[in-house]
């Protein structure tokens, strides 16, 4: 137990001083903003769970929102949970030494699961937390409701990282053999990803007997069965909180039963998956020894392009931000949640230019990838910094770099939506015209982000892409951005479609103009300060 | 070729890494670097080689500022770190041709180097291969040969000899004489003293930040029987 306690210490340490580290702000107010950024926002969770509580109280069963959200939480710490596990598993640089030690293998397991089980826990803080904080307050004090409920909320993350851990890491060892192993991991978490939801979606779709349903509602807590009744925990965490004693023995004993298999399977994993894993490279051999002058520029942008697609984590991560409409469209389409016809509806023409817009520009908006540009190459990032290319272009290049990416999921999602949505030449050619100045403002303002807080030293390569402020900040100035540019069409909204779209392109041109300048006078000397 | 003048670097944390620095080193020289871990011989590479700029003085590479004319300077030197950390999912070819078109070697030339090189450290065979199949050793030795490539004027190395297997180390050697005898450069730290000793025309010892010595041997030595290792033990010996 104390090996347990020593290695979990560890890794907690380790955590939290990398999350402190990851402030790296020499402003103090600049730091105390950054650390009450997560806090930030909390703001539309609540609005979101406000606005649930007030709908579920008007049929008098508040303590649906609890369930509700616990489901949610569930289906999103489980997806989520994926590529935290794979990172921290298969891609953080401390299991060799940890392998060495000589500590039990479900010990390692337990240990490693710990700061996963943080980064879920803060996660499912703000919708579930907000709920529960919101289900005992509002009205009446309820304080042991409260206390139940932060219990309830410290055990909520176990269930699903737990059957993520037992499924994924088996599904590794899987797919992470043979010579194409990146790419095997890559196509085979998407389409893993992607059949859990089909699955899912076709099961609530499914359809009951009418007899059965009005029997469920007849009963007393009708309405919390018939949501739950496809996850049984979400019923016992809800009762459970409502004061249950037998539902709150029920949803311990799930999460006890969970935490003894992973323990019984543990040793298997690890020997099984992990040390497996660890012991095949991903190497490429063979092929002719060549020489081959190219254009710096282009070699250069390889190399940056190269880092993404050559680590699984990246390359997930930027797949499943990219093309999320995608994703999303596809699955809504093939189990009949989203019409095709629907877009096309005569009620919808005059919006369908903001439509297009707003599809092919989401590459750009939730990408994020220059706010990690510089983070991605870790340690590597020496060498850039001494071959003889000017500071401008060694920033310019990780720039294009981001606008090819985001270009080539724009030209498909473009592609793709003229399928869906009616759009004329025109149409396409002001959409275009936006998404380009969005993505370059965009993609320019990102990389300042990740110059002033550059984090080079990370344990594992989720920390880089996605677990860190950057992200944050960067998603923070396009909920601004998105706010001014709301206000500004509600202001100009009488006006034709098309001139909006070509006022709001050049205001984003303007605004990368400025942004590009603020490099050249500020973040190019910033940028030489960067030390590896 | 390398004119180091009042170089200081104080850290965020009000360390001073190195303190007023002044070193000059003459083309055609092998100058080693030496001083007890942490004294600041990583931090003054990192500053020659732009990785990160002096707080104070100035670094000049043939003539050219290293943070006023940024390229100029870097064309003249090529440099080996400490740890062998590069993009490792490439193949060592491409690394190499990379390498090879950022100082912009021409293709006869870069066929040559490449392969008298990396026959040399002995890993021709091996550049069809993903760098990540490489043992630390291997990696060191690309990461060398990259560095030869470019026949630089400056060659500067950072320990290089940790990770080398004793043929390669005496290869680096002859590599690092034949390339001061061509009119070139060397600038290297190390902790192995007997290379130290045996390679260099003049010696550095850096403690806390500061240079308490640049000269050759024999002036340091002055007369006694001392060997470098009694010498930089005494002189650096804790206070």
């Amino acid at each position: 137990m104390n090996k347990f306690i020593s290695l979990t210490k560890i890794q907690i340490i380790d955590f939290f001083s990398k999350y402190a580290r990851s402030m790296n702000t020499k402003n103090k107010f600049l730091g105390i903003l950054v650390i009450f950024l997560p806090i930030i926002l909390i703001l539309p969770a609540y609005q979101i769970v406000t606005q649930l509580y007030n709908i579920f109280s008007t049929i008098n069963a508040p303590e649906l929102t609890i369930t509700y959200i616990y489901i949610a939480n569930t289906i999103f710490i489980f997806f989520i949970g994926i590529a935290f596990i794979i990172s921290v598993f298969f891609y953080s640089k401390d299991l060799r030494l940890i392998s060495t030690l000589p500590v039990k293998e479900d010990t390692i397991v337990f240990s490693k699961l710990t700061s996963v089980y943080i980064y879920l826990f803060v996660i499912s803080c703000f919708f579930l937390g907000t709920s529960i904080v919101i289900y005992s307050t509002i009205g009446e004090l309820k304080l042991i409701s409260l206390i139940i409920g932060i219990i309830a909320l410290l055990i909520s993350p176990l269930l699903p990282m737990i059957l993520s851990t037992i499924i994924i890491l088996p599904f590794m060892s899987l797919v992470g053999s043979g010579k194409k192993r990146n790419l095997l991991i890559i196509v085979g978490n998407l389409l893993f990803i992607g059949g859990i939801v089909v699955m899912q979606t076709l099961l609530t779709r499914m359809q009951m007997d009418p007899e059965q349903i009005r029997n469920i509602l007849l009963q007393e807590d009708g309405l919390l069965i018939m949501l739950g009744r496809n996850f049984p925990p979400s019923i016992w965490l809800t009762k459970m909180i409502q004061g249950s004693i037998p539902h709150a023995i029920l949803f311990l004993a799930i999460n006890a039963i969970f935490i003894l298999i992973l323990k019984v399977l543990a040793k298997g994993l690890y020997r099984r998956t992990l040390m497996k894993f660890n012991q095949e490279q991903a190497v490429i051999q063979g092929g002719k020894i060549y020489y081959k002058k190219r254009n710096k520029g282009l070699q250069i942008i390889k190399r940056h392009i190269n880092i993404i697609i050559s680590n699984p984590i990246f390359l997930l991560n930027t797949l499943l931000t990219i093309f999320l409409p995608i994703f999303m469209g596809v699955i809504f389409l093939f189990t009949g949640e989203l019409d095709g016809s629907l877009f096309k509806s005569t009620i919808l023409e005059p919006y369908q230019i903001y439509i297009y817009s707003a599809i092919i520009t989401s590459p750009a908006v939730m990408g994020s990838l220059s706010a990690t540009a510089i983070t991605r190459e870790g340690k590597a990032f020496w060498q850039t910094k001494v071959l003889p290319i000017s500071t401008r272009d060694n920033i310019r290049y990780r720039i294009y770099t981001t606008l090819i990416i985001s270009f080539f999921a724009s030209l498909v999602l473009g592609i793709i939506a003229v399928y869906f949505i009616s759009v004329n030449l025109m149409t396409v050619l002001i959409s275009s015209i936006f998404c380009i100045s969005a993505t370059l403002f965009l993609s320019v303002i990102d990389i300042i982000i990740n110059i002033e807080r550059p984090l080079l030293n990370w344990s594992s390569p989720t920390a880089a892409v996605k677990n860190n402020l950057n992200i944050i900040l960067s998603l923070l100035i396009r909920v601004v951005i998105g706010v001014i540019v709301y206000f500004a069409y509600i202001i100009i909204s009488a006006w034709e479609a098309s001139i909006i779209m070509i006022l709001f392109s050049g205001f984003f041109i303007i605004l990368y103009f400025i942004s590009k300048y603020i490099i050249r006078k500020i973040y190019e000397d910033k940028f030489i300060d960067i030390a590896p | 070729m390398l004119n180091i003048k009042n170089v200081s670097k104080t850290y965020s944390n009000n360390k001073k890494a190195v303190d007023n620095l002044t070193l000059e080193i003459k083309k055609g020289e092998i100058i080693g670097f030496i001083g007890p871990n942490g004294a600041g011989k990583t931090t003054t590479i990192s500053m020659v080689t732009g990785i990160i700029s002096p707080t104070e003085g100035t670094i000049e590479i043939n003539g050219k500022d290293i943070r006023k004319e940024p390229i100029e300077a870097k064309k003249n030197f090529t440099f080996v770190p400490d740890h062998p950390t590069i993009i490792d999912t490439i193949k060592g070819i491409d690394y190499l041709n990379f390498i090879a078109d950022m100082y912009e070697v021409d293709i006869q030339e870069r066929k040559e180097r490449i392969e008298k090189y990396t026959k040399l450290f002995q890993i021709y065979d091996a550049l069809s291969q993903t760098i990540n199949s490489y043992s630390h050793g291997m990696k060191q030795k690309l990461l060398i040969s990259g560095a030869l490539l470019p026949n630089p004027n400056l060659f500067i190395l950072d320990e290089p000899m940790v990770g080398l297997d004793p043929h390669s180390a005496k290869t680096l050697k002859d590599i690092m004489k034949e390339h001061c005898d061509r009119g070139g450069t060397v600038f290297f730290s190390s902790h192995v003293l007997e290379v130290v000793e045996n390679l260099c025309h003049r010696v550095a010892i850096i403690q806390k930040g500061e240079l308490i010595v640049c000269d050759t041997l024999d002036n340091i030595k002055k007369n006694s029987s001392a060997t470098l290792e009694e010498i930089f033990l005494e002189m650096t010996k804790y206070e």
